[in-house]
């Protein structure tokens, strides 16, 4: 098996992103796809800072940092600019984590998905505020360690159903990918540039320091995500017709969660209770796709 | 402000304000951060032995014809097979494949046919009419030596074969009016067809070595005609049948299963009776048994220990049982009855297993009062063949009817060296190779004084005896590392489940009756897909995961060559590129401090 992601590189080495950082990948191959004519809009998020500081970019496209709470907004207004000029075939592409999108950034991107605007909006999920040193978001899956989650009072919510949220929206094309399957993930971003409104990309990307795992096995980490049915993999197209795109082998969630610091405190039971919520989110997501299509 | 350049990869400074830019906005690339700096661990790309090549006796370079195969490069893996050895016609039809047993694709879904697949790199090499790779004018420059090599079976013509590429004129010494060994006159055509031996032994003859057939060496031959010889090499092969020790064995109709084919194969007539018995367990109990069957009598193999004590090769077993030649197990004759000194009958007594020998296998023992008659008109002798070694000097030593040698082939004498049947290895043909390209770079090293044990070791492939000949000729290094690799370190979320493609099954009706090859080889389709499923355990084959994951732009593919670069001015050691390399041809390096 080999991969076919595009040749041409819009990402330079040197950037600050730890070691083994998904985040990093996301962007390689979300930029591959996209190609030049891209303008990359970035709230807070660790992003703001593996790009580099003033006056570097490790990115060969513009690259706009604003404020945490308004990605949406902001490439909202510089797709609006665009048009204005006559520029109609420029990507503009909002760039935020998980907490600027579940959680910070989410009535600017509510805003701009109710009104359709043509945005392609990618969360690149690490689960956490990693940047400011792995606090909870709405993002953080149920049973995990953050700093503000301890061992004791492991977060006990679910993690929120940003997809749901973003189909309520009925916007054109939204999906979820992740850096294990580029092939996957650089398919969708190509679709998603065709398609014209607010698309969403939902893109599961492992954090070795926040999950607490060797950064050599983040691809397997989130190829496990996948096979155990923890992240599926799908897109939901008018916020009505489901699609799953690759199947999961079905591994048991505890080879997933065994690997990872952030997960070591959980009892057999506990994973047992995750295995059950795992399962009941699938046979939802099959649901949904059986009545789609 | 004033315009001014910046450079795009260095570190920017500004001497004053009117030098920066209006607007916080980028100038430069970061290029200029050596991440490279917080790295502790390094990956390398590091190519490892896969276990096929380990267990190859022949030391063919297994991994390396498949790659060629799935690509349709039918002609580079023949070549790269004659690096090794002339004979993957041969191999493809009588080789034990112990490469199949060893590969790693084995604990996932069935091991590769690679046998199917190197017959099929034989038989296109003669097809296309190529001929051997030639070493370079330097390497392969005309020696002088003069070089003896007793013996013109697998051992001694692989041994002649490389000499020859090497430069020297070896002379190759043979007891029959045909060269070959064992190949010509031991294997039934029906499994090795003449024709396709012939052929590969043509290839040898027109490198420049000199065979002279009906040439049996005795001591007088040794001690004055070979005596101004610089190195002689012994691969004279196991062709003396042993005795039954059973009370009647000199009757006539008991005879050696070798020498009867032997006759065959030389094409004497051999009156057999009707009904016959062959006594053994082993590829020439198989080969008798199947040859009496084509000759158009009853055969029953008798052979006093089970299944699976057998030494023979499961396939010829499982073909001769195809053939509906039954094999009575657990059962040894202890006296031939005559007739006017004639067989007639044939007592035997029932075994069981007891304790294991020193062979490790469970010793026989029988079972009081079991015996039993067996009418029989003739009955072959098939239970093991020593060497015949009565031709040599005292001062060669031999033990246990079998010539001493080193690891490289040296016997005690200096300047003599031994291999193939002779000596006390495993009996098949690949072990026969083996030796010989062992005693071709031994006696090499000797003539041309360097230092044999040292140069032997570099050229190892794995752990088990094994040598790379186009490591020694071409001083190319085909694995840096003596490091196999296991099952455990295949990535296998990078191989779907694919089923093996077998040997088409031939129709025995039709092939029990005549000498003609029992199998047809694989047609050129199935190949490439069979050797598309090889894991390249070990070996790069330029899959791309490592620049595809690279988090850190930091890989990149040669321009001039084949594989990466790694830049390691920026790369971080997260060692991701090493994790998902799926065969296992990258691996991990403390850094230096």
């Amino acid at each position: 098996m080999r991969f076919q992601i595009p040749e041409h590189e819009l990402m330079g080495p040197g950037h600050v992103a730890c070691p083994g950082c998904g985040a990093a990948q996301a962007m390689r191959y979300v930029l591959k796809a996209l190609g030049e004519k891209t303008i990359v809009v970035l709230p807070a998020c660790c992003w703001s800072i593996i790009a580099g500081p003033f006056p570097y970019s490790s990115l060969q496209v513009p690259l706009y940092h604003t404020a945490f709470e308004t990605a949406g907004a902001a490439a909202s207004g510089i797709k609006a600019g665009l048009e204005i000029q006559g520029d109609t075939d420029t990507t503009v592409l909002a760039w935020a984590g998980d907490g600027g999108t579940f959680d910070i950034g989410i009535q600017a991107l509510s805003g701009a998905a109710e009104r359709n605007d043509d945005i392609l909006y990618v969360c690149y999920d690490n689960e956490a505020y990693m940047n400011t040193g792995i606090q909870r978001s709405s993002a953080t899956p149920w049973g995990a360690w953050t700093t503000t989650t301890p061992v004791r009072h492991f977060k006990n919510r679910p993690k929120k159903d940003i997809m749901m949220v973003m189909a309520a929206h009925k916007i054109p094309y939204a999906a979820t990918a992740t850096v294990a399957f580029p092939d996957d993930l650089v398919a969708k971003v190509q679709k998603a540039k065709t398609i014209h409104g607010t698309r969403f990309l939902h893109i599961l990307s492992p954090c070795p320091p926040g999950w607490k795992i060797p950064s050599e096995i983040a691809i397997r980490l989130a190829r496990l995500a996948i096979e155990t049915k923890i992240f599926p993999l799908y897109e939901i197209e008018n916020g009505e017709k489901y699609t799953i795109t690759r199947q999961p082998d079905g591994v048991p969630v505890i080879e997933y969660l065994k690997f990872q610091g952030r997960f070591k405190h959980l009892t057999k039971s506990q994973m047992d209770d995750i295995q059950d919520m795992v399962e009941k989110e699938w046979e939802n997501l099959l649901s949904k796709t059986e009545r789609s299509h | 402000m004033k315009k001014r350049k910046y450079p795009k990869d260095e570190i920017i400074t500004f001497k004053s304000a009117n030098e920066m830019p209006p607007l916080a906005v980028s100038l430069g690339s970061m290029r200029w951060n050596k991440t490279g700096s917080w790295r502790y661990i390094r990956p390398i790309y590091e190519n490892k032995t896969p276990p096929c090549d380990e267990a190859c006796p022949a030391g063919e370079d297994v991994e390396g014809v498949q790659y060629l195969c799935e690509q349709g490069k039918f002609e580079d893996a023949w070549k790269l097979i004659l690096e090794e050895h002339p004979f993957p016609g041969v191999q493809g039809r009588v080789c034990y494949h112990p490469c199949e047993e060893a590969c790693n694709r084995g604990h996932y879904d069935e091991a590769i046919s690679i046998h199917a697949v190197e017959r099929f790199v034989g038989d296109y090499g003669l097809n296309h009419g190529l001929i051997p790779p030639r070493l370079s004018q330097e390497r392969g420059h005309k020696k002088s030596e003069k070089i003896a090599i007793i013996g013109a079976g697998p051992a001694g013509l692989v041994c002649a074969y490389h000499l020859a590429r090497m430069g020297y004129t070896p002379l190759v010494l043979e007891a029959h009016p045909v060269p070959g060994g064992i190949l010509r006159v031991g294997i039934p055509s029906y499994r090795l067809p003449k024709d396709i031996l012939e052929a590969e032994i043509e290839h040898i003859i027109k490198m420049g070595v000199d065979i002279q057939t009906d040439s049996r060496v005795d001591r007088d031959l040794l001690l004055k005609d070979l005596k101004d010889f610089n190195a002689i090499y012994v691969a004279t092969g196991a062709h003396e049948s042993r005795n039954l020790n059973v009370p009647g064995e000199d009757a006539s109709g008991v005879m050696s299963g070798l020498q009867f084919l032997i006759d065959l194969n030389l094409g004497k007539k051999i009156a057999i009776g009707k009904k016959v018995a062959v006594i053994g367990g082993g590829n020439t109990a198989m080969d008798t048994a199947r040859s009496v069957l084509r000759l158009g009598s009853e055969v029953v193999v008798v052979y006093r220990r089970s299944r699976a004590e057998m030494p023979a090769i499961p396939a010829e077993v499982e073909e001769a049982e195809h053939e509906g030649i039954p094999i009575h197990f657990l059962a040894t004759p202890i006296r031939v009855i005559t007739d006017q000194e004639r067989v007639v009958q044939m007592e035997c007594v029932k075994m069981e297993l007891g304790e294991p020998d020193e062979s490790g296998r469970r010793r026989p023992v029988p079972v009081e009062g079991s015996n039993f008659i067996m009418d029989v008109e003739t009955v072959f002798t098939a239970i093991g063949e020593s060497p015949q070694l009565s031709f040599l000097t005292e001062d060669i030593q031999t033990e246990w009817g079998s010539i001493v040698v080193s690891d490289h082939g040296e016997t005690s004498k200096k300047g003599i060296f031994a291999g193939g049947d002779a000596v006390d290895q495993p009996r098949t043909v690949a072990h026969a190779i083996g030796s010989g390209k062992v005693a071709a770079i031994a006696i090499d090293t000797f003539l041309r004084g360097k230092d044999t044990a040292k140069i032997a070791a570099s050229v190892q492939i794995g752990q088990k005896g094994s040598v790379s000949m186009e490591r020694y000729l071409r001083g190319e290094i085909r694995y840096n590392a003596s490091k196999v690799v296991r099952f455990e370190d295949i990535n296998l979320a990078y191989f779907e489940h694919k089923d093996r493609v077998d040997l088409p099954r031939a129709d025995i009706e039709k092939a029990k009756q005549s000498f003609v090859e029992v199998n047809s080889g694989l047609p050129e389709s199935a190949v490439t897909t069979e050797s598309g499923r090889c894991f390249n355990c070990g070996v790069c084959n330029m899959c791309e995961n490592c620049w595809v994951f690279c988090p850190d732009i930091s890989i990149s593919r040669k321009t001039d060559a084949f594989g990466y670069d790694i830049d390691y001015d920026h790369c971080k050691g997260c060692g991701i590129c090493v994790e998902e390399c799926p065969r296992e041809a990258m691996s991990l390096e403390e850094e230096q401090k």
